[in-house]
């Protein structure tokens, strides 16, 4: 569903940053697909680049068989810095993308109603960004980018600026309001047991510029749950990514 | 940070204890000031002509109010301040955004902004004088002058300040050219060019009683000086308590506004419930 060929981009012509060069990815229907790779290696870039608010320099990238041309609220995405507009509420917030996009006032707090139930902030609809907390800030970016019912969601290491234990509460959370949905996911991370814990499938990129040095199945049983973390199964699978990782590494290094 | 006597919350609680209310704090230091200014005027030491003790500026001031003298003269100094400030606040936020949005304006606004900027406002005045005569018309022209620099470079700076990946996360949701702007770059923009309106209030002040002072046969700037004239000190005084009181009633106004533009702004200066 989502197929990058020969993705490169390189930033500043006179410089030549080459953030990523020849990528290939293929991502199927309702998959939930990690990136997880060292600092630089290119993959928030890759990120923007099917969100469609990066241009690519060579190659291609199509989602539903359509070339990525710009932004779309298809393709949505979340950002480790929440991004809320703060001069407007929760509910204005999650209500952002249908007023842009020409939904009404009725349909848009139905809208709305459903999605801070969906992440549990019922109350807190009239409270503003600077109120909330770390992860109910994100919890209301997750909504407000799943308001648009995108077929794919982006997300860049959304939990990253949270603390251990609010982290591992989230990562649970957007299980559970991703099963609700019908959306593949594309989900970028520095942590290799959240990208066990949550995805179908993790690839992991080399330093700059990233390619794919393993792309890992995780047969996991779904729903996972928060028991999931003690399953053998589990540990084999970051053990495996941690030899493949250090191998990296141990290159850069040596 | 050290605690200690100006550090710790010890004066509030050291006055609560003389049952002295906390939104009388800020007469403490005013009324004290008046006391001392009193003693020290009753005691001779300072010639009264020089610095009379306040209780003859209020005298004066009083005096003023109960001819009714001092009211025409507030009035035609707000009147003026105000149309200036408007016709500033309409230019400077046109300008301000036109600049902000196309490069083309940006190239053709910036220098002008630049070299006019510096010039002195009361150097103007004779100039004034000389292009459009003595009436309100070149008094207005200064406030506008003094007014609409803080308003169109602060909207300038408000507009160009707003977060990129801001725009980026709103284009992501489906936001398109006119929409960023409507609902995105104004509502982030906002504390910026509230703050510029807001110093352009004072401004506005400022500049009409200078403006008075030079060139005017009203208002109170003209007061003043027309005092000075005649060695009134006392008269002087009174009009320049006025001023004060003119500015602070404008300054309280402009945060009234800011308040309620910018409640959800989590900046506490902005959101603050201000005595």
């Amino acid at each position: 569903m989502i197929e990058a060929r020969g993705a490169s981009k390189v930033f500043n012509k006179r410089k030549r940053v080459v953030a990523l060069e020849n990528f290939d990815l293929h991502v199927a229907d309702n998959e939930f697909v990690s990136i997880i790779g060292p600092s630089g290696c290119g993959k928030s870039t890759f990120l923007l680049l099917v969100a469609g608010l990066e241009n690519l320099t060579s190659g291609k990238i199509t989602c539903d068989s359509e070339a990525v041309k710009g932004p779309d609220p298809k393709r949505a995405i979340v950002f480790q810095e929440y991004l809320l507009f703060p001069w407007q509420t929760v509910r204005k917030n999650i209500e952002f993308g249908p007023k842009v996009n020409g939904v009404t006032a009725e349909e848009r707090k139905k809208i709305s109603d459903k999605y801070i139930s969906l992440i549990g902030l019922e109350g807190f609809e009239n409270q503003y960004p600077h109120e909330l907390s770390g992860g109910m800030k994100q919890r209301v970016a997750i909504a407000r980018a799943l308001a648009n019912r995108p077929d794919v969601l982006l997300m860049d290491e959304p939990f990253g600026a949270l603390d251990a234990l609010t982290r591992e509460m989230l990562q649970a959370e957007l299980l559970r309001v991703w099963q609700t949905t019908e959306c593949t996911v594309l989900f970028v991370t520095h942590s290799i047991s959240e990208a066990v814990f949550l995805s179908d499938r993790v690839v992991i990129m080399s330093n700059r510029p990233g390619r794919i040095i393993s792309d890992i199945r995780i047969d996991l049983p779904r729903p996972r749950s928060r028991e999931t973390i003690f399953l053998p199964e589990f540990k084999e699978y970051e053990k495996a990514m941690r030899k493949i990782i250090w191998s990296e590494v141990n290159l850069e290094n040596s | 940070m050290v605690s200690g006597f100006f550090t710790s919350d010890r004066i509030p609680q050291t006055l609560d204890h003389y049952f002295i209310m906390r939104k009388y704090y800020i007469f403490i230091s005013p009324i004290s000031l008046f006391v001392i200014l009193e003693i020290i005027g009753r005691s001779g030491y300072i010639d009264p002509f020089f610095f009379p003790a306040p209780s003859i500026m209020l005298k004066s001031l009083w005096g003023m109010i109960i001819s009714g003298e001092i009211f025409p003269h507030i009035g035609i100094s707000v009147l003026r301040a105000i149309s200036g400030y408007i016709i500033a606040a309409i230019l400077g936020l046109a300008i301000g955004l036109l600049v902000a949005w196309s490069r083309v304006c940006e190239v053709i606004f910036d220098p002008l902004i630049e070299l006019i900027r510096p010039i002195s406002t009361f150097a103007l005045v004779p100039i004034m004088f000389v292009w459009f005569g003595i009436g309100n018309g070149s008094k207005t022209v200064i406030i506008v002058k003094a007014c609409f620099f803080p308003i169109v470079l602060n909207t300038i700076a408000g507009i160009r300040g707003v977060d990129s990946r801001l725009i980026q996360a709103a284009r992501s949701l489906g936001a398109k050219g006119s929409q960023i702007w409507t609902m995105v770059l104004i509502p982030s923009a906002l504390p910026m060019i509230i703050t510029g309106m807001r110093v352009s209030t004072a401004m506005s002040m400022l500049a009409i009683v200078g403006v008075e002072m030079l060139a005017a046969d009203s208002g109170i700037g003209f007061l003043v000086i027309d005092a000075q004239r005649v060695f009134a000190t006392d008269r002087m005084f009174a009009g320049i308590i006025v001023i004060s009181l003119m500015g602070v009633g404008l300054d309280r106004v402009a945060r009234y506004f800011q308040k309620k533009l910018l409640s959800w702004h989590s900046d506490s200066s902005f959101a603050e419930t201000s005595a």
